[in-house]
Formats: C-alpha cells, structure tokens, sequence
C-alpha cells in the first residue's frame, strides 16, 4: 500500500512537469538555439550563442546554489575548469573519443564535489564563500604543480583530434550541439529540482537553515547532493568547451572572474527563478559581444557594460524575473 | 544650364569608377589585447603593425601584378581572455572577410586563434606567441616570426660559457608557461656547456618579496643568476639582488630589461643582460623595408617612444606577409603560403625562414636573438648588444663590479 503511494508520487511529478507551459517554453529555447545558426550557416552567430549557452550552463547551476539553497558559491568555475583539464587529457592521451572524455570529466567532478562538499558546506555565509574560493585556488595550485598536465604551461590539443569528428570545421558544430545539449539539460535539472521535494528541502535551507533541519530535511545531505549535482553539467561544459579551443592552461581554466560573472548573471536575471540566469546570461553575452565589436563602444566597452550593471542592480534588484514576478503574478505560471 | 549638371554626374561617375577600380583592399584582422594584463605587452606589437599599415599605404599599397592593394587593419578587444579569442577570429574571418590574420600577443591566445586558421584556413602571421608547441600540432597555416622560446637565454649561455666555463648557475623564473618554457630549454642548454646548475626553482608570477628566494640563491654558492619572467617580477628581482649584496658576477633576466624603464633602477641595472628579439642597435643589411636605424627614427617620430622588440616583430610581421604577397604575385592565400614556405630573407628585424616539415610547420628557424646589456656609457645607463659577437654594439662586462 505504502509502496503503491510512493511510486504514483513520483510518477506524479513528470506529468505535471510536462503539463506546465515552462517546460515547452525550455524546449522552444533549445529549437531555437539548434535551429538559428543553421539558417544560413551563420558561424558567427554559432560563435556567439556558443559563449551564451556556456554563460547558461554556469548560471544556471549555480542558481541552484544561491537561488535555492542560498549558499553563494564564489568558486564555481572549478568545476568547469576541472572538467576541462580532465577532458583535455584523456583525449589528448589516452586518446578517448570526445563523448566518453567529457562525460568522465562531470562523473570525476561531480564524485570530488561531493567529497569537498560535505567538508565545505559545514561553513555559512562569508565562510563558505571564502572556502569556495579556496578550493578554487587550491585546485589551480595542484594543476600549475602536476607536471602531467603540463603545469602552469598548460596542455594543448593538435587540430588533428577534430578529424574523427570531420575536421575541425564540422568539430565546431558539433561541439556546438553538444553544448546546447548540456544547456538543456542544466534548465531541466534546475527546474527538476525546483519542483521536487528535493528542491524545496533546498528552498527550506536557504530560508532558514535551522528550522530546515529541525522539520527534518537532511541539510547536510541536501546541501552536499546540490554542490555535487551542480558541478556535474559544468564540468561536462568544459570539457568541450576547451576541447573547442584546443589549448588550457591554469590561469584561464580557473579564472574568478567567470565565477564572478556568473553571480552577476544570476543576480541580474533573477535568483531562484529558471528563466531568470538562463536571460540573464544570454543577454548578458550578447551585450557584452555587442561592445566589444561595436565601431563606437567597443573603446570603452568596459565603461559601458558596468554602467548598465550599476543600474540594473540599482533599480531592479530582484533582477529581472524577480521584477517581473514581483510586477505580474500571474507571469509566475508561465515563466518560472 | 543642365549640361554642367549633368556633366559633373558622369564625371562624379567616372572618377568612383576609376577610384574602384584602385581601391582594392586587403583586410587583415587581429586581436590585441587593449584591456587586461597583457595590454603593455600587446601596445608595441600593435603599434609596430599600425606603422607598417601606415607606411605601405602611404607607399601607394602592396604591388600584386600591376594592381596595387590598400591595407586595411579590422581590430577587436580579446581583453587578454582566451575566451573571447575565438569569437572574434571567427568574426574577423566569416563577417569581417579578413583575406589574413595577425595572431594576439601571448603564446596561450596565440594556441587558441591558431585554431580558427586552421578551420578556415586563414593564414596567420603569428608575432607575439614563443612557445613552440602549438607549431609542433599540425598545424597548417600558422607562421611564427619570431624566435621561439628556447632561443631567450640561449646567448647568456654561450656567453656566460666563454667567459667562465665553470659557472654556478642558478634558475630562478616565473611560474608561468613562457617562462617556464624558456628556462626548461635554458636548463638543457646550461648542462651541454658544462656550466653547473645549483638551483632551479619556480615563484609565483604575484611575488614582490623575493627576499627568501635570494638567501637561497645566497647560500646555494651560485655565481650567476638566470631567470624571471614579466617585467614587474622581473625588476623587483634586479633591485633586491642588488640590495641584499648577492654579489653574483652574472645576471640575466627575462623580458624586464628589455624595457627602458629598467634604466630606474640605477646601480641595479649594471651589468644585467636580457635575451632580446630585436635591439635598436642591430643594424642588419635589409633585403626589403626600412634599415634598423629609419624604423627607430620614424617609430619615434610617430609614437613619440622608443620602439621595443615587440614593436619591431609587430612591423616585421607585416613587412613578411606583404613581401610573400609580392613574391606570390596573388593574394590566393595557397600562393601566399607557397612564398611563406619558401621564404629566407634578410629585414631589419633579423633573417626570418619557416620549417617546412609537417611535424613543426611555421616554426621560426633562422631568426636570431641577441643578448642585450646594461652598461655604464659616460656616466648613462644604456642597452647595448653584446652577443653574439658580431653583431655587438659593445663589449660585455663581465664579472659584474662587486659592491
């Protein structure tokens, strides 16, 4: 009887997934995303939805971070990172296929988050943002020092790798697919876990820890499966993605600044919401390309994109969904 | 009174038709890095290829046949990230219809644009990247100008072997992939001189104290010192030896020295040498474009500074695509790469000829750099070319005078 109960919860939870107009709205995004570039074989635009998609990856796993649990996670970009240099390797030695390698990448990743993340997420607030940065810091230190990897020269690819994907050309594309495969799958694990119980034990968190834990939701538990189901997609975006430039090194792989960006995207779109760092990051890249290629803005593109950052938290600091929502209820049924 | 209108229509006509038929441009699109911390680094190479751009249009444009070709320069930020690199590579290529590319400055941008040219098959004249793997992939296209970087310290080998064969070196260097790169090449050039390393160690790029570094140093009896990497890490090595009395007898140190600022430094600076790509004071016998000497004078004139080696490869690389173009008689980049290929000339930058075999295509194998010093010049500061010796322009001091 009891069992019966369980399994029709969660046979419950898909279908009424798959009869919200958000989950459609996601799969129109992604047509969107495979379909536009091809019109045309437009490169450039490839290029550009490229960065966004990589740019909605990031944001959109580290919403479940802040957005839900309400633990800002400063070093992210660890994890894509990681998955990087993993990916990197085992194509360029072991000689694995692309798919395989990136995939063991967010497998490893995923495995080393959850093992820190029962360290780290002990820590609240300012300490677990600083411990986040550590790890990141501390990870980069262990890559410039592990000869195998190249060390701080980094490891690079010879184009000649592309060729079982059809030369470096076809690589580009396929590579690009994959990636908006990976951003699917961010947005629907991020709506998955917003929606099941799981997501709201997280919710519960990052209203109140405390009273969390005294109603009986397992927070450190939570907590370490969120750390580690959010480092799973990004390290897989990394992989390809510097499959894609054929060159890493530690001083990019583990930039703050990315994980810094991501924040912002999340902050500017809207924390907690689905649509809201998925926005955020696509239009916080094409702003962004826009500037930097624009004949009149792009001497003080810098100037331009952190003026338009000043006002949008200024003005609209619940980001843009947030404001939305906050504007018109009723838009929470349709955009999440 | 509608003739003289007319007639200006059609003579308006006439003259866009014949300015037309004259315009023929070829585009050449680059990266550089105008934010981020490879911006001093990237200003002289731009600068440098902005001179060359100039000179030739105001020369009447490169000569293909009879026609004549304009150059024009397409520019984008990449803000010193790889990540942007490739974007606007592709950019440059697909909308901006870049016949050929300059690659950024840094071996690590240099890596990542190198495989737009090969998706494209854009040629790149690449005179900002040393590192010489990413010409040992396969890659097809890609041209390195200047030497890589197992040349940098190559000469205070040889120099420090000539005047003290049993030296006791020490390797100190930037924990970064060009100076790493150079000092691993250093190292197995040290040990086939003879010469005897006592100590090799890395320091993180944001170091400011070296002060423990240098008891190290002290105490691991070395007499000659070999290493840094940028220029801030770089000088603050050259002073502090200095004040904490190493009293080492030789000292080379990367990049930083190269820089007239390092003059500063005052007593510090005596006697430092530095591995240069190009010194103001090389004079070479061109084969093509200005001698050593006009380059100085009109990049001064321009820019109202001294020219780097930077700026010097910047306007060299320019100065090699266009002789291929003219050689090749065509813009069709498989003729422009066949002259490329067979390319061993003589500029004011040095001779330049690429390796042509398919494991290290493009790779920079005739170029030469030079080991430049800072000498006491009555009672002045000054860079003067040591190494090799006939292309010195004074006589190396060595040991450096104790203090």
């Amino acid at each position: 009887m009891a069992t019966q109960q369980v399994s029709t919860r969660i046979d419950a939870l898909p279908r009424t997934i798959l009869h919200r107009p958000f989950f459609w709205i996601i799969a129109l995004a992604i047509a969107a995303f495979v379909v536009a570039p091809t019109i045309g074989n437009d490169v450039q635009l490839r290029e550009s939805l490229l960065l966004a998609a990589v740019y909605i990856i990031l944001a959109s796993n580290l919403n479940v971070m802040i957005g839900y649990a309400g633990y800002v996670n400063f070093g992210s970009i660890v994890f894509f990172g990681l998955g990087g240099y993993l990916c990197v390797w085992l194509v360029g030695r072991p000689g694995f296929p692309l798919a395989v390698a990136a995939l063991a990448g967010g497998v490893v990743v995923s495995a080393l988050a959850l093992v820190f993340g029962f360290g780290v997420l002990r820590l609240r607030g300012a300490y677990f943002a600083l411990a986040t940065i550590g790890v990141n810091e501390g990870v980069q230190a262990f890559v410039m020092n592990f000869s195998p990897w190249g060390g701080a020269a980094g490891m690079y690819l010879s184009t000649e790798l592309f060729a079982p994907l059809g030369g470096p050309r076809q690589a580009l594309w396929t590579i690009y697919y994959l990636l908006v495969a990976v951003m699917g799958l961010s947005l629907y694990l991020s709506y998955g876990i917003k929606v099941s119980k799981f997501g709201l034990g997280l919710l519960a968190i990052g209203q109140n820890e405390d009273a969390a834990a005294v109603l009986g939701v397992p927070t450190r538990l939570y907590k370490a499966l969120a750390y580690s189901a959010t480092a799973f997609l990004p390290a897989i975006a990394g992989g390809l993605y510097y499959f894609k430039s054929a060159f890493i090194q530690p001083s990019d792989a583990f930039d703050l600044t990315f994980s810094t960006e991501a924040i912002a995207i999340v902050m500017l779109g809207g924390q907690g919401t689905i649509a809201g760092p998925a926005i955020g990051a696509f239009f916080y890249e094409e702003l962004r390309g826009w500037l930097l290629t624009s004949d009149t803005f792009s001497h003080f593109q810098l100037v331009v994109a952190g003026a338009l950052l000043l006002i949008i938290v200024l003005f609209l600091p619940r980001g843009l969904i947030g404001t939305a929502h906050a504007r018109w209820p009723d838009l929470r049924r349709i955009i999440e | 009174m509608r003739l003289p209108i007319l007639a200006a229509i059609m003579l308006a006509a006439m003259a866009t038709g014949a300015f037309a038929a004259d315009s023929d441009t070829i585009t050449i699109g680059m990266t550089t890095s105008q934010t981020g911390p490879l911006n001093v680094d990237s200003l002289g190479l731009q600068q440098g290829a902005n001179m060359w751009r100039d000179d030739v249009n105001a020369a009447g444009g490169i000569a293909v046949g009879d026609k004549h070709y304009q150059v024009r320069f397409v520019t984008y930020d990449d803000q010193s990230q790889g990540s942007r690199v490739q974007q606007l590579y592709t950019r440059l290529v697909v909308q901006d219809k870049a016949q050929f590319l300059f690659g950024p400055y840094s071996s690590g941008l240099t890596a990542t644009a190198a495989v737009i040219s090969e998706q494209y098959g854009a040629l790149m004249l690449t005179a900002g990247g040393a590192e010489p793997k990413t010409y040992e992939l396969g890659n097809k296209y890609l041209y390195q100008v200047i030497t890589p970087a197992g040349g940098y310290l190559k000469g205070a080998v040889e120099a420090l072997q000539a005047h003290n064969p049993h030296a006791k070196v020490a390797l100190v260097y930037s924990d970064d992939p060009f100076s790493k790169a150079v000092l691993a090449a250093t190292s197995e050039q040290a040990k086939k001189a003879g010469l005897e390393i006592v100590m090799n160690e890395s320091y993180a790029p944001s170091t400011t104290d070296f002060g423990p570094v240098i008891n190290k140093i002290i105490s691991s009896g070395a007499d000659s010192f070999m290493g840094g990497g940028h220029y801030s890490d770089g000088a603050t090595l050259a002073r502090q030896l200095y004040e904490q009395k190493a009293n080492l007898k030789w000292i080379s140190i990367l990049v930083a020295p190269g820089d007239d600022k390092f003059a500063t430094l005052g007593p510090a600076a005596l006697g430092v040498t530095t591995g240069s790509q190009w010194e103001p004071s090389e004079s070479y016998k061109p084969e093509f474009g200005p001698t050593g000497p006009e380059f100085v004078k009109r990049y001064r004139a321009k820019f109202k500074s001294d020219p780097d080696y930077h700026a010097a490869s910047g306007y060299a690389g320019g100065l090699i695509l266009q002789h291929a173009i003219e050689q090749a008689g065509s813009i069709d980049q498989a003729k422009v790469a066949a002259a490329l290929d067979a390319m061993d000339v003589m500029t004011f930058f040095g001779r330049v000829k690429f390796a042509t075999d398919p494991q290290h295509h493009g790779l920079q194998v005739a170029h030469e750099m030079v080991l430049a010093q800072w000498l006491m010049n009555d009672g002045k500061l000054t860079r003067q070319v040591v190494w090799p010796k006939d292309a010195a322009s004074a006589a190396l001091l060595y040991p450096i005078p104790a203090h």
